[in-house]
């Protein structure tokens, strides 16, 4: 047991540095802003992996608190001067209160219902991002945010930024690993497969869902914050449904239950457009067809194609060795 | 007095004309949800379909109108086939529920660009069956708008009688109840989902036929869908009768919330959703609770 | 407070009544259970008794009457409430995580017996030593697993007592068992009638059983309350209930004559 999770560590730590290292000497000004902003989705995706996942819970308003934590932060450093890192503090604390305020209501709903709420929270939201302008500025969005500033490190250029992005991401997958092995993911899990089981193991269903959702949203805050001061630039047009959706596809691509999944996820949908340049047209179409086969053939994603490799591998091996111990034993 | 009546007068007929259309999607959603348990998300994307495909048959081919409608229904329910069998045959037996979610949105982005590609993206305007305007207490009102409400209320009545009082609707009410019982006594489930899938498009199609002339054909109709999700939650859930209620109810606040703000019209519908959620959870009509059995 | 407990029910359900529109599955039920004590629930199928199970642990609600826990009322209590203060329970057909691991599923068990919140759990509070309770569990059980196997792949036999260690690694005051021999062989239920024995002669816990099988419920509970359409038609002993006019005709149907 020890020796399996002392193999995996090493592989994750691996593969870190690798990241760490390769990427900024192989991208350029443009790739690595899409690394980046690959990252900051992963970040707000790992939200959706906590009530997809864990909780079994379909919800598109991710790209809701991302945009409260963008546009607080931003207004708070930008006209209220507040130090970026304390505003960043507060974007999410908000877009957290925010997420709790709606959770309490909508998770009165179950299921598909629950779901659908969710989109049409996703567009009254962006609806008064993009109209009420005291608050987002309406369509011309804020400009020149100020860049952020943590007094030991201030990211200049978007190589520094995808060092933070790094740490960061790291933490928040931590983060969502530990939900997942302690007493709230389990209690998720449980309202997720079997409700009355959670109740009669003293899980309280609705409070657990609307921790979840808060999580959810706090993560999200944290990446509309983080993004709001990268880019200096923020409007509506980011924070609509079309970008709810790409959240989704990347948790389904990577695979639901899945944090390193996710994160392959994010950085494949990202990636994926530019790759497809040529295709632009058809994007849409071709991101459809691909979800439907990718339901079909691999419900679980690239983590669970990944994970039935592996257990056939062991299962090999297993045979294997029980061949040569019968062998020994005749 | 005057002043009040030409206000009023319009603004609900339109509330109801696109209530009846809100309930036309409402009674799809409801029977899939009841027949597969899953929330169609293409459901507007179905509508705006409908909307294309009639335009085709009408302007771009010309056929004479009742051919036109015939073979608009013929392709619908052929459509609706070829729905079910993308988005829900080859992941029938899925333990992950979500999946059938998943893939209705992935139809819903297939819908929306192919119809781009095939048609650009500009709004095209469309002539309504009969022109011009009537008098109703010195009013001018479209006429679209009460042949849109005649139409859908005998559609809305006719899916009743299919589904409460004739024999096949029973078969099916049996097949979603259970299964599993419902093939043992020789219900054959398959083809009761297949007909229900035709019909949901049959309807959403000609819902977005009736809707084509009064807002331009284009790729955002739908978005119409989220009124049709409000009328549900409003109704209460499971309950065909009080979706239908519940999105004429729909159409009319947003019909008169116009008198208060055009922006946020729909933020105002979101608003009722949420205080019906607080104040009354299971829908403003009764609707018993169903636990499940354990 | 143990010892004081011992004479005082711990469980007490006071003229419990429900209908399901005109069905009636409870009419004023009555009976207590105290620690120690395992307690017979048997009628005819559809006599309401698992209905009543559910009125207990509050997945269902009652139209009248009172349940008492302790010193505390729970007849408002949700259920995850009731659990938490100390109502364990497993159903007819065992309910799991189905997409979980083992560990995931019984490690739920020993949450709702640590009472840790979420944060709590989350920074680390490490569950109180759970390991030994659980090998001694199943070695009575008479099986052994691996903690990352998934529930899925469990043959039913075995999920059923994994149920009643789930529910006993959450050290409940009362575990209500719903049909533990349905589907098992009979060294499986060797198996499940040992850990109950556990339950209440080493636990102190109270069970509410509720079994078809005659022999395991004459042999083992030390009360027995008979339902039938609803309605508590005896209580007591099994030595008396074998012998009671009404319980036979309910269960044997009318003129069927005791002697043979």
């Amino acid at each position: 047991m020890k020796k399996k999770k002392l193999v995996k560590f090493l592989v994750y730590l691996v593969f870190v540095l690798a990241l760490i290292l390769i990427v900024p000497s192989v991208t350029t000004g443009y790739s690595i802003m899409i690394v980046d902003v690959a990252l900051l989705y992963f970040i707000a995706a790992l939200g959706l992996s906590v009530m997809l996942g864990i909780g079994g819970q379909m919800t598109f308003a991710a790209v809701s608190f991302m945009g409260v934590g963008a546009f607080t932060s931003a207004q708070l450093s930008k006209y209220a001067h507040i130090p970026t890192s304390l505003s960043i503090i507060l974007g999410i604390l908000v877009a957290a209160l925010f997420a709790f305020l709606i959770g309490l209501v909508l998770l009165r709903l179950k299921g598909p219902f629950f779901a659908f709420s969710t989109i049409s929270l996703v567009q009254i939201m962006s609806n008064i991002f993009l109209n009420y302008e005291p608050l987002t500025g309406g369509a011309r969005g804020i400009q020149s945010i100020p860049k952020l500033n943590l007094g030991v490190f201030s990211p200049n250029n978007l190589f520094g930024w995808f060092y933070l992005l790094i740490a960061v991401a790291i933490i928040c997958g931590l983060i969502v690993e530990r939900v997942r092995q302690t007493h709230l993911g389990r209690a998720l899990s449980s309202v997720r497969d079997n409700e009355i089981a959670a109740m009669s193991l003293g899980v309280d269903v609705f409070k657990t869902k609307v921790v979840a959702f808060t999580i959810a949203g706090a993560l999200a805050g944290l990446s509309g914050a983080l993004y709001a001061h990268m880019s200096q630039y923020i409007s509506q047009s980011l924070f609509t449904f079309n970008t709810s959706l790409t959240f989704i596809m990347m948790v389904m691509l990577g695979g639901v239950n899945s944090t390193v999944g996710t994160f392959f996820g994010a950085l494949l949908v990202t990636m994926l457009p530019e790759w497809l340049r040529p295709l632009k047209q058809y994007l849409m179409i071709i991101y459809g067809v691909g979800i439907i086969f990718l339901m079909v053939y691999m419900p679980m994603g690239l983590a669970g194609v990944a994970r039935s490799i592996l257990t056939k591998c062991q299962r090999k091996k297993q045979q294997k060795g029980a061949e040569a111990a019968n062998g020994y034993s005749k | 007095m005057n002043f009040l009546i030409n206000l009023f007068i319009p603004l609900t007929i339109s509330g109801l004309a696109m209530g009846v259309i809100y309930a036309l999607m409402a009674m799809g959603l409801m029977l899939l949800i009841r027949a597969i348990g899953v929330l169609n998300f293409a459901q507007g994307d179905l509508l705006m379909f409908g909307a294309y495909l009639t335009y085709c048959l009408k302007d771009q081919l010309k056929l004479p109108l009742l051919i036109m409608w015939i073979s608009a229904f013929l392709l619908f329910a052929v459509f609706g086939a070829i729905f079910m069998f993308s988005v829900y045959y080859p992941m029938r037996d899925t333990t992950w529920r979500q999946t059938f979610t998943i893939t209705t949105i992935a139809a819903s982005f297939i819908l929306k660009d192919s119809v781009q590609l095939i048609w650009g993206t500009n709004p095209i305007s469309v002539k309504p069956l009969i022109a011009g305007s009537v008098k109703i207490f010195g009013t001018k009102i479209a006429i679209q708008y009460l042949l849109i409400i005649g139409i859908a209320a005998v559609i809305i009545w006719a899916v009743f009688v299919i589904f409460e009082k004739l024999y096949a609707g029973r078969m099916m009410q049996a097949a979603t109840q259970d299964k599993y019982a419902a093939e043992i006594i020789g219900i054959p489930t398959m083809i009761t989902t297949l007909i229900t899938y035709m019909i949901v498009v049959v309807i959403a199609g000609t819902a977005g036929y009736m809707v084509a002339p009064i807002f331009f054909v284009n790729p955002t109709l739908g978005t119409l869908q989220l009124s049709a999700f409000a009328g549900v939650i409003l109704g209460g859930f499971g309950n065909l009768k009080g979706a239908v209620v519940g999105s004429i109810i729909i159409g009319l606040i947003q019909s008169y919330s116009t008198l208060i703000t055009t922006t946020y019209k729909d933020t105002i519908v979101f608003l009722v959703i949420i205080l019906v959620l607080i104040f009354r959870p299971q829908g403003i009509f009764l609707g018993s609770k169903i636990s499940d059995k354990a | 407070m143990a010892i004081q407990s011992e004479n005082r029910p711990v469980l007490s359900l006071q003229g419990v009544c429900k209908a399901f529109g005109g069905i009636i599955v409870a009419e004023d039920i009555s009976f207590d259970v105290s620690s120690c004590e395992m307690m017979g629930l048997i009628g005819p199928n559809g006599a309401g008794k698992t209905s009543l199970l559910n009125m207990i642990s509050g997945i269902y609600s009652m139209d009248k009457g009172r349940i008492m826990f302790g010193d505390v009322d729970v007849s408002k209590a949700p259920a995850h409430k009731r659990a938490r203060l100390g109502l364990a329970r497993t159903f007819q057909a065992p309910r799991f995580l189905q997409r979980s691991n083992i560990r995931d599923n019984l490690l739920l068990g020993t949450d709702l017996a640590d009472q840790y919140t979420f944060f709590q759990s989350f920074i680390g509070k490490k569950s109180k030593d759970f390991e030994e309770e659980l090998s001694e569990l199943m070695e009575i059980a008479g099986f052994t697993f691996d903690w990352d196997d998934l529930i899925a792949a469990f043959p039913y036999g075995r999920l059923k007592i994994l149920e009643i260690v789930r529910a006993m690694l959450s050290k409940p005051r009362i575990l209500l068992i719903d049909e533990p021999a349905a589907g098992l062989n009979d060294i499986e239920i060797g198996h499940a009638v040992a850990l109950l024995k556990l339950a209440t002669e080493k636990r102190g816990m109270g069970v509410v059983l509720i079994e078809h099988k005659m022999d395991m419920v004459m042999n083992n509970c030390h009360n027995i309350v008979v339902l039938n359409f609803g309605k508590v038609i005896a209580k007591g002993q099994p030595e008396m209930i074998s012998k009671n006019k009404d319980v036979i005709e309910a269960y044997l149907g009318r003129g069927y004559d005791v002697a043979n």
